[in-house]
């Protein structure tokens, strides 16, 4: 095709442009597929993107429409967006795991005309919605297995709307004009995206983000980190979550850099081996199942390999992030270094698809330490940063050289961040929100008059301008004798043992602190192997004794180390117990980002939080669980409830012995 | 003392003090090391293939250098030419040997599947036993020279100067060694990248299933003893072109089995660097400690007594699966 | 998009329709003296899929042994797609269109899945022997015209994260699904599989259901299945055979089979 003369750079189709023009045999999009990787270089991607814009257009998508994005992280499905967006209609990308009800809110509420989906399972679930969405009009499917016998009204096949879009430009030689012109009057300040945040508590919200918002934002941290059309990343987060749409699509065409997506969400780890990204994001919980999955593999090991390997990881510890950081090592040292990652980090990081990587990310949980430092130490850049839909995604981030586990990093070009007097962190930027889409008392609540968002979180500013986030602002409480309460806080230093995979603390406004613990089945399950005991099912592996004591041991750490910290020593665990069963999205207990929704959690379980404060040690629970298959079941169990040693801070005991 | 010193010290000061003869016994070592892996592959494929441990194996190095040799012989006078009675000769001995193939598929495997692995056993010892007397038969007992000069296979030698000594490789060694070679990466490609590869492992791996996704028993046992009456013929020539052609050449299959020992029936991998390896121990033990404490003549047994030394430390032999005793 | 569920004629008078695929006449199979299988005479029907159940011991995997050539009746009469079979051996069963799985999962442990399922294409390989280890040309383009319909199988049963791990590693669920696949890429047109869901979690039997429905539907495969668990046979197939101690004691829709009173005392009233 020919590729138009330049349209400005305001907007993801005028980007797209440039980048046919610029980079055009360069590849932008790349998928496995039937076990190949088939890739699309920038000039085929406007190709595709135009195709199959103008064969919306002729579906009738016009300027204004809402069109929804449901399915896995799939090349054609990025493209909606910027077909959209070249008509001046505006795409929902939509969590394709949500069940159909959740799917049908958002589409009603965004009053969807459109919906591009993956496959049958996802139009299923739009057919059986489709009394409640009286306003959807048009279903378009990619992967047309098992769909042939379907009623094709008002379904299309992907490959037939873009070819009614070729037979456009085929007949009519004005239709490629007349696409770019529409294109070129995009203009910064449109919307560009509505994403829906999956809130932890009352329905989504519908986030705009303008064009201005994202490109500008992105270009920030473009130049922050110095990605270019050279970066290769992968794409396997949902794609409705605002960190996806930054980085598998903003960020790469804003910087021109290829988007390679997996064949399939179990395939994630083979194929990123295959294809090394040079920058990715991964949230924690990623990392800690990559090193979980490794050091149970270490532990089947050869005698002579497992030495190698914790020898050199020991070294590791002692130098890797200080060579890493630039800092002054000895030649001696960085030899020692340079046959470690010979031996054991080079393979390691191969392994993990992990061996071109120049930046890496994670963000919205902490991060254990422990877990952190491992990666840095074998060479991995990986830093965090702290973002948020509302601001598209960049709010502070860790600049080279300025590592540290605990905090989320400085604030990035052009954002401003203060610390409101209710301790919540608060920032303005120029990739600020919009609005929420229909919803002007929410926004009102969340961006002042001057511009300033609320992001519910509350934290601090340590000494050397890094910020600290503490935990949810509305979380943090008081104990009855008015110590602080920060859950989260307490929640993610018992969460970094790697058997523990979830954990729940209660305490506001009560005596003491209490938690539920999730053990981690992969963790947990692999030692009652080696030391055979023998369990049938996640309830039965909860309630062994063995186990609870490895938890109370771990508790036990926790309080101690509450009591270094003055603030918030006040709040150390009394009693603990292990959950009967896994904290689960289908039963309303995270959310589908697998957050837990403290509320929802309390209420279910009250009968055990009720035991926490009247000092019974165990009780007899039954709880209503769905299947797999949308079947409603009960599990039953009697938990044990466990009293806990607290300590009391150094200052305290230093005046007890004084005392003495 | 001076024996402790005769095993402990001394060898290893000649090997420092003479390395271009400690070479020479390396090289020596590894010319025979890849001819036993050649044989030990054999033994491996037919036995992943089909449960048999063939006794013939050594027979049949002799029954295919004696087929080469004597369809030569007989060639000649009719063609005239050495040389193309040789191009003539080869590949009617390698329709020879597929003959022989087919003819043990259909005479014993066939008839004989589902007996126990003990007569099956006994059963290529009776293959033996016939291609010994037919063999006799037909090309007569007496001793016979391999045609190496026919075959094109170079007879001089190249010398080298290392660390100012001196180190002699006879061509005949470096083409055995360079065959083998190249024999065994073929036929790694062929097990590994092929489909009629695929289906050998396959019938290794599982015979039911093997059957069930309609792999035809006779055809990959047929293309099997094929490949190890190919790999007979490569051992004879070049042991022939060695040694002469005989019956007596029959022992070089006993050499290969220490070599199952230490790598295991099945395993391929297991074959090739276990005969390398008993090929190399086996001339360095000789040179350095048989021949100045036993007087020699130590390579009929040492490989037999270092696989059964192995064997006491990893009963799997070296590259065998892990026992696991499930209770 | 709800179908009413059609009434017992309806489905009696579908599968009346259909032409025959395998038709076993008076079929006995003994092994020294000892009967396995005694006179037992049924068809299946091309498109169907047709469970044959009974109680352990029944005669059910010797049933599937001699419809795959693994078992030689002595008497009786096997017809395949209106030819009537002489002797029988298993891979020319395979190469006349029959796959089958087994109860107890028959895999090459060592090979990895995409081995495996290619090995399934063995007797599709139309290069001969001499062609395979000489020509290496035409060889290797057959070789990916197989690897593509076996990559089409992969995407198809969901397996593409494990196509390089050897499957003696695979959980069994995982195991049973190669299995599956490595029968579908002999393309067959009668698919035998022997208790498809046994050792399954719930989940992996929901999976296999559903495979099992959609290589049905959407391959047009005929399958014969043995099962255990009534539920997935009652919802799954087409039409039922009943043995008992070797004979056939019912035959017909799933529903005529289960208010069958001899099949209830033999079988259903035993095991509830």
């Amino acid at each position: 095709m020919q590729v138009p003369p330049s349209a400005g750079m305001d907007t993801f189709p005028q980007l797209l442009i440039r980048n046919a023009r610029d980079w055009g045999d360069r590849p932008a999009y790349r998928e496995k597929d039937l076990g190949i990787w088939q890739s699309w270089t920038w000039r085929e991607v406007l190709d595709e993107v135009r195709k199959l814009s103008l064969g919306l257009k002729s579906l009738g998508c016009k300027e204004g429409d809402k069109v929804a994005v449901i399915g896995a992280n799939r090349p054609h499905l990025y493209w909606v967006f910027a077909a959209v967006q070249a008509l001046g209609g505006v795409p929902i990308p939509v969590y394709s795991d949500s069940v159909a009800e959740e799917i049908a809110y958002v589409l009603g509420h965004a009053e969807v005309r459109f919906a591009v989906v993956e496959d049958q399972e996802q139009v299923d679930k739009l057919l059986e919605m489709s009394e409640k969405l009286p306003q959807l009009e048009h279903i378009i499917y990619e992967d047309p297995k098992g769909l042939r016998d379907y009623d094709h009204t008002r379904l299309h096949r992907y490959l037939s709307v873009q070819a009614a879009g070729q037979a456009l430009l085929d007949t009519d030689e004005q239709t490629a004009n007349e696409w770019f012109e529409a294109v070129k009057a995009g203009k910064p300040e449109d919307v560009a995206v509505i994403l829906y945040t999956s809130g932890t508590t009352g329905r989504p919200k519908g986030v705009m983000l303008s064009f201005n918002n994202l490109i500008v934002a992105v270009q920030n941290a473009n130049e922050f980190d110095n990605l270019d059309e050279n970066a290769d990343t992968v794409a396997y987060l949902p794609m409705a979550w605002v960190g996806d749409h930054v980085f598998s699509y903003a960020q790469c065409i804003t910087a021109g850099y290829c988007v390679n997506c997996p064949e399939g969400p179990e395939t994630v780890l083979i194929d990123r081996k295959e294809i090394a990204p040079t920058y990715m994001f991964a949230p924690p919980r990623v990392f800690e199942g990559m090193l979980t999955h490794i050091m149970v593999r270490m532990e089947d090991a050869s005698k002579m390999k497992k030495k190698l390997f914790d020898y050199f990881l020991d070294y590791a510890n002692q130098v890797g992030e200080r060579i890493l950081n630039g800092d002054k090592v000895s030649l001696f040292a960085r030899m020692k270094y340079a046959v470690g990652e010979f031996c054991v980090y080079g393979p390691l990081k191969n392994e993990m698809g992990f061996s071109r990587v120049r930046v890496a990310y994670t963000a919205g949980e902490a991060i254990g330490p422990e877990i952190f430092k491992f990666y840095r130490s074998i060479g991995l850049n990986l830093k965090q940063l702290y973002g948020q839909t509302e601001s598209s995604v960049f709010i502070t981030s860790q600049p080279d050289g300025q590592i540290y586990a605990d905090t989320v990093g400085v604030p990035m070009p052009d954002v401003e961040v203060k610390i409101a007097d209710s301790g919540e962190v608060m920032y303005r930027s120029p990739g600020a929100f919009l609005g929420y889409y229909k919803n002007d008392d929410a926004t009102k609540d969340t961006k002042t008059e001057e511009g300033w968002v609320h992001t519910g979180d509350a934290g601090i500013f340590l000494e050397n301008g890094h910020l600290k986030i503490i935990d949810r602002a509305k979380d943090v409480g008081k104990l009855t004798d008015g110590s602080m309460f920060a859950p989260k806080y307490i929640e993610n230093k018992l969460k970094f043992f790697p058997n523990i995979k979830e954990v729940v603390t209660f305490g506001n406004e009560r005596d003491y602190v209490c938690a539920f613990v999730n053990i981690d089945l992969v963790a947990v399950g692999n030692w009652a192997e080696r030391n055979n005991i023998a369990y049938a099912s996640y309830q039965e592996l909860a309630a062994h004794p063995e186990v609870y004591k490895t938890i109370q041991s771990h508790v036990d750490q926790v309080n101690k180390d509450l009591s270094q910290e003055p603030v918030m020593a006040g709040a150390q665990i009394k009693r603990f117990l292990v959950l009967h069963k896994e904290l689960d999205p289908d039963d309303g207990e995270l959310t589908r980002t697998q957050k837990v929704r403290r509320n929802f959690v309390a209420e279910r379980y009250a009968p055990l939080i009720e035991a926490f404060y009247t000092g019974e040690t165990s009780k007899h629970v039954v709880t209503e669980v769905v299947f797999e298959d949308g079947r409603q079941g009960t599990i039953e169990a009697t938990v044990e409830i466990r009293d806990m040693d607290t300590y009391r801070t150094d200052a305290m005991s230093a005046i007890g012995e004084a005392a003495e | 003392m001076e024996t402790l010193y005769s095993v402990f010290i001394d060898p290893f000061v000649q090997m420092f003090e003479l390395p271009d003869f400690f070479l020479q016994v390396l090289w020596e070592g590894l010319v025979s090391g890849v001819l036993y892996s050649l044989i030990a592959l054999g033994f491996v494929l037919i036995f992943k293939s089909s449960r048999i441990f063939n006794f013939a194996q050594g027979i049949m190095v002799v029954f295919a250098a004696l087929s080469l040799v004597g369809l030569h012989s007989f060639l000649v006078p009719y063609v005239g030419n050495e040389f193309v009675a040789a191009a003539i000769a080869m590949p009617l001995t390698l329709g020879i040997m597929y003959a022989l193939a087919m003819g043990v598929e259909r005479m014993v495997l066939r008839p004989l599947v589902g007996q126990p692995d003990i007569i099956l056993f006994m059963a290529t010892i009776g293959i033996t036993m016939f291609l010994i007397g037919f063999g006799e038969f037909v090309f007569g007992g007496e001793n016979k020279v391999m045609i190496t000069e026919a075959l094109g296979i170079p007879t001089g030698s190249i010398e080298f100067e290392p660390f100012g000594g001196f180190l002699l490789l006879e061509e005949k060694d470096v083409f055995a060694v360079v065959m083998a070679i190249v024999l065994v990466i073929s036929l790694l490609v062929f097990l590994n990248k092929s489909a009629m590869g695929r289906a050998i492992r396959a019938l290794g791996d599982d015979h039911t299933a093997a059957l069930s996704v309609g792999i035809s028993l006779s055809t990959i046992w047929v293309l099997v003893w094929f490949i190890a009456g190919v790999i007979a013929l490569a051992t004879g020539i070049v042991w022939g072109a060695r040694a002469g052609v005989s019956f007596a050449l029959e022992v070089i299959a006993y050499k290969a089995l220490p070599v199952l020992m230490l790598g295991g029936l099945e395993s391929v991998s297991g074959a090739i660097i276990g005969g390398i390896a008993i090929g190399l121990l086996e001339k360095i033990f000789e040179i350095y400690w048989g021949q100045p404490l036993f007087g020699g003549n130590t390579e009929t047994w040492f490989a037999f007594i270092f696989a059964l030394i192995v064997l006491l430390f990893r009963p799997q032999g070296l590259f065998g699966e892990k026992i696991i005793e499930r209770v | 998009m709800t179908v009413m569920d059609p009434t017992l004629e309806e489905v009696k008078r579908r599968a009346e329709e259909r032409e025959v695929l395998l038709d076993l006449e008076n079929v006995s199979l003994s092994f020294g003296g000892v009967k396995a299988i005694t006179n037992i005479s049924f068809n299946i029907k091309k498109g169907e899929i047709r469970a044959i159940i009974g109680p352990n011991g029944a005669g059910k995997t010797s049933m599937l042994n001699v419809i795959n050539g693994f078992y030689q009746p002595q008497e009786g009469v096997i017809t395949f797609n209106g030819e009537r079979r002489s002797s029988m051996k298993p891979h020319l069963a395979v190469s006349q269109g029959i796959a089958r799985t087994f109860q107890n999962v028959a895999l090459f442990k060592g090979m990895s899945t995409l081995d495996n399922i290619m090995a399934g294409r063995a007797t599709r390989m139309k290069r001969n022997m001499v062609w395979q280890m000489l020509y290496w040309g035409p060889a290797q383009r057959e070789e990916i015209e197989h690897r593509k319909k076996v990559e089409e199988i992969i995407d198809f049963l969901e397996i593409q994260h494990i196509r390089r791990t050897p499957v003696g590693t695979l959980p069994y669920g995982l195991q049973k699904r190669v299995e599956l696949a490595r029968a579908l890429a002999m393309e067959p047109e009668l698919l035998l599989l022997d208790e498809p869901m046994a050792g399954m979690n719930l989940e992996e039997k929901e999976d296999m259901s559903r495979f099992i429905l959609d290589v049905n539907d959407q391959l047009g495969t005929t399958i014969a299945l043995i099962e255990h668990d009534m539920g997935v046979v009652m919802d799954l197939s087409d039409r039922v055979v009943v043995l008992d101690y070797g004979r056939k004691i019912a035959d017909g829709v799933p529903d005529e089979v289960q208010s069958n009173q001899e099949v209830i005392d033999a079988y259903l009233g035993l095991s509830h």
